[in-house]
């Protein structure tokens, strides 16, 4: 169990900056995705934690003890691919053992630590196979158990589920999820994708252009993006232009009261599309109610988005599909206050 | 092995016009053998007869042997004291050739530097340079400070032809091979030496046997540059076979002789394909 903190961490290759500076804590125990789009610098800070890179600036400190320069090997880090990377040329079985093999332990504990990990990660009959004559959801399994059988005080994973078919996904994650729980490893890893974060981690730090852009618990992070880049790297898509006067925001289609706080001035409104609901009548209450026309329908199976003309804005509503409701219907919408998140620059 | 695959490819997937056209191509390559092989076993073969006149069988009390035969296992052909020199100096070189080529080509493949381009080019000017040119300048100079007529000196001439291809097919082998294999093992705690041994090597292996598979034939094929650097004081196969059949007659001695070159290169290539395919990860890295 450990922690680990990024301070003022700066990487530049060459003349580019990849990492400009950023903070970041990670408690012991956690489970942290590294969010944001390619280039951002993510896989570089992964890789920094774990050693392959060193910063050109800052410190990076595992339970306050700075490893800037401490060599991969003696870090003391695990890290899956996100291809896995395992060697082809030797058994699951070899593969797993690996890294206790280049350690010098002795064959008996190398043998008792390799059948205790075979079993958590349920390998045991496939122990003779080569990594070409397994899939893909057990080739993951074995990068993850080679590296856990190092006791490493940090594990670290390049895009876990990316690789994987939507079935396997879920497997997976709730593979993924058990163990570190059960055995409470600090687990740092890296996507681009805001469900892929969202489905795993404790916390989300969002890294837009080698910076931290916010830190936070998914569901906030959610509901409550910092800025409207954020918000639209979290697939928001009712973003709209507004003046906030007291609790009031003066939106295009009209005015919204809204819960939380903000200072007057110009800003952004969001609403969350299945935050909205969608009524066929003129509702009773008249708060926050917009009338609109249904322009569009998009059917996903469970769910149904309805994007409704209100005026000259587009408001995009996601509902179960319990009901299809008619294109070119006239609805009215509402939103409860405290659904509504005001983005201020 | 070959034939036999050749064999169930013909019967089971190939057009009458695709069997054809294979049994063309392999007549193409084993055709020039034929008159080679009915060579060596004639006692005479004159012009114009389309078979020798006499077969070595019909004259066995006259030669307990083929005469081609008789004088290629004789100590006056020097066969055996060149076939010996052609498989040390080609060993040597081989082995040189991969402790250069192999830290080159990991960079030439992983790094880019300035004038990268410019430098793959250059390597490949030993290539387009023909070879007397390259031989008489090295002549000059080996003969100057006493590499002429020596083994180093042949095995010095005979990295130049060579390193070109090897760098190349290792460069190729080594793009395959991704950094993340290396930097896993790193993770893992495995040190730079217990990387190369236990995953680089054996991962590059496929391509390093091949490369110096290449590299022997390359090298015992040489004749230009072994016949000026070896002062007809080192005798190989290609020399050998050169000096028998430059008066332009190519009698049955000469015909066993071509035979016996062949050989290394054949039984190499044996060797080495039982060995690869022996190997269980020919299937492909990992994905």
């Amino acid at each position: 169990m450990t922690a680990v903190q990024l301070k003022g961490v700066r990487k530049d290759f060459g003349g580019f900056t990849a990492i400009s500076n950023i903070d970041l804590d990670i408690r012991s125990g956690e489970l942290v995705a590294l969010l944001g789009p390619s280039g951002c610098g993510k896989t570089t800070t992964l890789r920094m934690i774990a050693g392959l890179e060193v910063p050109s600036d800052g410190q990076i400190l595992f339970d306050g003890k700075d490893v800037s320069e401490v060599a991969v090997q003696k870090r003391n880090v695990g890290m899956v691919f996100q291809r896995y990377a395992l060697f082809p040329h030797m058994t699951v079985e070899k593969n797993v053992a690996f890294g206790l093999k280049v350690r010098g332990t002795d064959k008996a504990e190398i043998e008792q630590r390799l059948e205790d990990i075979l079993d958590v990660v349920q390998l045991q009959q496939f122990r003779h196979r080569f990594p070409a004559q397994l899939s893909g959801g057990q080739m993951q399994r074995v990068a993850i158990a080679r590296t856990l059988i190092t006791n490493p005080s940090v594990l670290m994973m390049d895009e876990p589920l990316a690789n994987l078919d939507t079935k396997l996904r879920g497997e997976m994650r709730r593979f993924i999820r058990d163990l570190q729980q059960r055995l409470g490893i600090t687990t740092i890893f890296v996507t681009h994708d805001q469900i892929e974060a969202m489905e795993l981690a404790d916390r989300v730090a969002v890294i837009f252009d080698g910076k931290l852009a916010q830190y936070d618990a998914p569901d906030a992070l959610y509901k409550r993006p910092g800025s409207i880049d954020i918000a639209d790297f979290m697939g928001a898509t009712n973003v709209f232009e507004a003046m906030i006067r007291g609790k009031t925001a003066t939106a295009p289609f009209g005015s919204l009261a809204f819960a939380t706080d903000a200072t007057d001035g110009p800003a952004h409104v969001m609403l969350r599309g299945e935050a909205i609901d969608l009524h066929l009548a003129e509702p009773p209450e008249t708060q926050n109610q917009i009338r609109g026309r249904v322009s569009a329908r998009e059917f996903f199976g469970a769910n149904i988005t309805y994007t409704v003309a209100c005026g000259d804005a587009q408001i995009q509503v996601i509902e179960q599909s319990r009901r299809m409701v008619d294109l070119d219907q006239e609805v009215w919408l509402t939103i409860p206050p405290d659904r509504i998140w005001i983005i201020q620059n | 092995m070959a034939r036999k695959s050749a064999s169930i490819a013909l019967n089971e997937r190939l057009s009458p016009y695709q069997k054809l056209y294979l049994l063309l191509i392999a007549g193409f390559i084993l055709g020039p053998f034929i008159p080679l092989i009915i060579q060596s076993f004639a006692f005479r073969w004159a012009w114009p007869d389309l078979l020798p006149g006499t077969w070595w069988l019909e004259q066995r009390e006259r030669a307990v042997l083929p005469l081609a035969w008789d004088y290629v296992i004789s100590p006056y052909s020097q066969v055996w004291e060149a076939t010996l020199n052609t498989v040390f100096i080609g060993c040597v070189v081989t082995v040189i050739c991969l402790f250069i080529c192999l830290p080159a080509a990991r960079v030439l493949a992983r790094e880019s530097f300035k004038g990268k381009p410019a430098f793959e080019f250059f390597l490949s000017m030993p290539l387009i340079v023909p070879e007397a040119a390259i031989g008489i300048a090295l002549l000059m100079i080996f003969i100057n400070i006493g590499l002429a007529g020596t083994y180093t000196g042949i095995i010095i001439v005979h990295l130049i032809p060579t390193i070109p291809y090897m760098i190349r097919m290792l460069t190729a082998v080594y793009q395959g091979l991704g950094r993340d294999f290396e930097e896993q093992a790193m993770i893992l705690g495995a040190s730079r030496w217990q990387i190369l041994r236990m995953v680089t090597m054996p991962m590059l292996l496929p391509g390093i046997v091949a490369g110096a598979l290449f590299t022997f034939l390359v090298s015992t094929n040489i004749f230009l540059l072994t016949f000026f650097m070896g002062q007809g004081k080192i005798v190989t196969l290609p020399t050998l076979l050169f000096s028998k059949i430059s008066g332009g007659t190519l009698d049955a001695s000469a015909a066993g002789i071509t035979l016996v070159v062949t050989v290394p290169g054949i039984i190499l290539l044996l060797i080495t394909e039982r060995f690869i395919k022996e190997e269980a990860f020919g299937k492909g890295f990992g994905n």
